[in-house]
């Protein structure tokens, strides 16, 4: 009981500070959205309608390449006075549309890595 | 005797305090860093994006190439330590000294692969080797 008592004062005395911190780039790509778009059967300015003006857009071997993305990243801190453990976790969603020369959507790619991030304090170890 | 026991614990924790002082370990992670092994399964000439896209998700970027499409997967793992021995000084120092040490390690990597027009992977690699550095602030 006394260890436990002395490891808590110890803690309480060592710990200085917690630090939360999170940061977003871009908007949220709905998987309702995404899914919404049919190969063969979606048009060019649907695509647009549904997801507004891409964040890059690229030639490919004649295809028109859509391509959104949104960026998040969750800071952790475990700020103790003396010694500071931080854990910076970031993860890209992104989505790639691929339109053939008659405006029809080709191929859809995409995928949410955002989903499992997690705050994170812990610096060693995956 | 547990009053001196007492006094002896609080020494020694404020010593190791003292020893550890002003250290900071950071890790920076982007995306899910990819190993040699993560991607075994791509066969050149049989595998197709999307396989690919099955197993490690939508890419970061896709480029026009002469001999098709370039694919390009992005990730980074980068450790940061740092310890400020200044602070051992700190407690008889009339000033705020400093002696720091830092150490880190940047770089993002990434992993390509090269598509034909139908969409089969003609050649995958990693653009340079994943570090593994260690948490080491010693620079020198």
């Amino acid at each position: 009981m006394r260890r436990v008592s002395a490891l808590l004062v110890l803690m309480l005395l060592t710990l200085n500070a917690c630090a939360f911190s999170r940061g977003t780039l871009g908007d949220e790509i709905k998987t309702d959205t995404v899914n919404s778009i049919k190969k063969g059967v979606t048009t060019r300015s649907e695509v647009l309608a549904l997801l507004g003006a891409p964040d890059r857009l690229l030639q490919l071997n004649g295809r028109d390449l859509f391509q959104y993305y949104r960026y998040d990243a969750k800071v952790g801190s475990l700020l103790l006075i003396v010694l500071n453990f931080s854990r910076v976790s970031v993860k890209s969603d992104d989505l790639f549309v691929i339109i053939n020369r008659e405006g029809t959507v080709e191929e859809v790619i995409a995928s949410k890595r955002t989903e499992g991030l997690e705050f994170r304090f812990w610096p060693f170890g995956d | 005797m547990a009053g001196r026991n007492r006094a002896v614990t609080l020494l020694f924790s404020a010593v190791i305090a003292l020893a550890l002082s002003g250290c900071n370990v950071v890790r920076l992670t982007i995306n899910t860093p990819l190993t040699p092994q993560s991607v075994a399964f791509i066969t050149e000439g049989r595998t197709t994006l999307a396989d690919v896209i099955d197993t490690l998700g939508a890419p970061d970027s896709m480029t026009d190439a002469e001999a098709g499409t370039l694919v390009t997967y992005r990730f980074l793992d980068a450790k940061y330590s740092r310890v400020n021995f200044g602070w051992l000084l700190k407690p008889w120092s009339p000033v705020d000294p400093d002696l720091v040490f830092s150490r880190s390690g940047l770089g993002t990597d990434a992993f390509d692969l090269l598509c034909d027009n139908n969409w089969v992977v003609t050649h995958h690699a990693f653009v340079r080797h994943r570090p593994a550095p260690p948490f080491t602030p010693y620079p020198f």
